[in-house]
């Protein structure tokens, strides 16, 4: 394997237009936040995106609110026990976000037949329930031995999968820190896959929870994940959490983003002259 | 005295059973509270399986709000991807579970997608029904809870149906077995799996209950009113489990809830 290591800069052009990116981590825990803002200062930033993750939360909402995503993909968007995710609550509110509902189960199964290069995989979920009503292209099947209706969740394809890792080495090869989520799933899945890491070594000794095998281009990002958590390196801060949803409720959500890349760039200006005093 | 989060704790806590194998969902403390609670009193037994952090735990840790997960990763005995856990763990294991309905109607099923309006442009979206739609077909162990009793969630019908009650369609598992509200207890024994009051919270009447529910309200012949909190409940919950009052986010709302949140913060950074 080669060396994957390379600047956050060089990563950003690999989101497109009309794409479906997928986000590493659960909800308010080990989201890949550093990027998101990073993406949202890109000129000029990606249009029309299908939004694929588990859960989705603030760094979801992020990038609902910059106007960068026409469909959403996910079985929670909120931001637990902070409340709604204020920019995709007012989106869909006003009519104007897509969203192609899912289950747990949907995801689990659509990424499980993708992943094995089948059509679909088959399961008891969503039976009796009105899913089916905003998701016609989910068809039943029957069970050819038993006769049972089942769904058949069709696989879902990623473009590009972006993981927030607590540490990874050159060659994309990474230990997660907590939360599996889907993480190890979609690094398998997704056409491209874009580490953001805690931590980058030379080379990590196994075990270790996602290979390099599928990664494209692994950033050296400390505090990537702030304000959400990044276990054991750092808790969620819900002081800042509360701050991103205020500022939501003000209008003032661009001016939060823009805010929060200067204070990042500044922090990381600092840094560099630290390591070089 | 106590407050109307302990008591919802307290039952939740009597619905478990020693040895059983019990799943926490997101942003639900009160549930994880009552948990707990069951685990230091009748439950030593009791497996955790939760889904921040994807693991199984047999230890106690109390309640944190910025440090949810480590109670869950700390004390983990053993990690699941999500992907296995909803594939075949939890139709293999079908642990016992409750969940927090947006909108329930009489015979158990419930809403967590949109409230008014249409699924393209609703007056209220809902985070989303997360594993609801899925389980709820299959499990033999679903339970309800809603820490703030009203019309607006108990409703003659919904506008969209991501949990599965007591239908006649249904081929596996069952609706949902209990619900507790901040009002009184419930089962799903009525006619054709109807809700039906079992007991009221001490002060709150039968009649205030249907008031505040949008559909006629069965009553079991023997109704009683729920045994409050014993004071070895009220301790291990306020000094315990969780000495920060984080189960009281699910019984506020607006300016209070925040209030309350940033107060919460403010005590975990200092500790």
């Amino acid at each position: 394997m080669h060396d994957k290591l390379v600047d956050l800069t060089a990563v950003l052009p690999l989101i497109q237009n009309n794409q479906t990116i997928a986000l590493g981590g659960l909800t308010i825990y080990r989201r890949p936040v550093a990027f998101v803002r990073a993406l949202l200062q890109r000129q000029p930033r990606p249009q029309n995106l299908t939004l694929l993750t588990f859960t989705a939360g603030l760094a979801s909402d992020m990038l609902v609110g910059g106007g960068c995503v026409s469909h959403t993909r996910t079985c929670y968007f909120g931001l637990e026990s902070f409340g709604l995710a204020p920019m995709f609550t007012k989106m869909v509110e006003d009519g104007r976000l897509t969203i192609i509902e899912e289950s747990e189960a949907s995801i689990a199964c659509g990424l499980r037949a993708a992943v094995g290069q089948l059509g679909f995989m088959p399961s008891r979920a969503w039976q009796g329930t009105d899913l089916f009503k905003v998701r016609p292209d989910v068809k039943t099947i029957t069970d050819p031995y038993t006769g049972e209706t089942l769904t058949a969740f069709p696989a879902i394809q990623v473009d590009v999968a972006i993981i927030h890792v607590l540490k990874a080495d050159r060659f994309g090869n990474a230990i997660l820190g907590g939360n599996p989520t889907i993480d190890e799933m979609l690094s398998n899945v997704a056409k491209t896959v874009i580490l953001t890491a805690e931590e980058v070594v030379d080379k990590l000794e196994g075990p270790v929870e996602l290979t390099g095998l599928a990664v494209t281009a692994v950033c050296h990002i400390p505090h990537g994940a702030w304000p959400t958590s990044c276990y054991p390196a750092y808790p969620l801060d819900g002081e800042e959490i509360l701050r991103y949803i205020d500022a939501c409720h003000d209008g003032e959500f661009e001016a939060y983003i823009q805010q929060e890349f200067n204070a990042e760039a500044q922090r990381r200006r600092e840094n560099e002259r630290k390591k070089s005093a | 005295m106590y407050t109307i989060d302990e008591l919802i704790c307290v039952c939740i806590s009597r619905q478990i059973e020693d040895g059983e194998l019990v799943a926490q969902g997101m942003s639900t403390p009160l549930v994880a509270a009552g948990y707990l609670l069951a685990k230091l009193t009748h439950a030593p037994n009791l497996t955790f399986i939760s889904a921040i952090g994807q693991t199984f735990c047999q230890e106690f840790a109390p309640l944190g709000l910025t440090t949810v997960e480590n109670l869950w990763l700390s004390n983990g005995l053993f990690t699941i991807n999500f992907i296995t856990g909803v594939c075949d763990f939890l139709p293999r294991y079908q642990p016992k579970e409750f969940f927090r309905p947006g909108q329930v109607d009489p015979v158990g099923n419930f809403n967590n997608v949109f409230m008014g309006g249409t699924f393209d442009k609703p007056r209220l979206r809902l985070p989303g029904s997360a594993g609801i739609a899925d389980v709820t077909v299959f499990e033999e162990n679903v339970c309800l809870y809603v820490p703030r009793h009203g019309r607006h969630t108990f409703v003659p019908q919904l506008d969209f149906r991501s949990g599965v009650g007591h239908v006649p369609e249904r081929t596996r598992g069952c609706g949902p077995r209990y619900l507790v509200s901040d009002l009184g207890q419930f089962d799903f024994g009525g006619e054709n799996g109807r809700l039906r009051l079992t007991t009221h919270h001490p002060n709150i009447t039968p009649q205030r209950i249907q008031a505040k529910t949008g559909f006629p309200l069965e009553i079991a012949p023997n109704l009683r009113e729920t045994e409050p909190p014993s004071p070895e409940e009220l301790h291990l919950l306020r000094e315990k489990i969780d000495p920060l009052g984080i189960r009281t986010l699910e019984t506020l709302s607006g300016a209070h809830r925040k209030a309350k949140l940033r107060e919460i913060l403010q005590q975990e950074a200092a500790a």
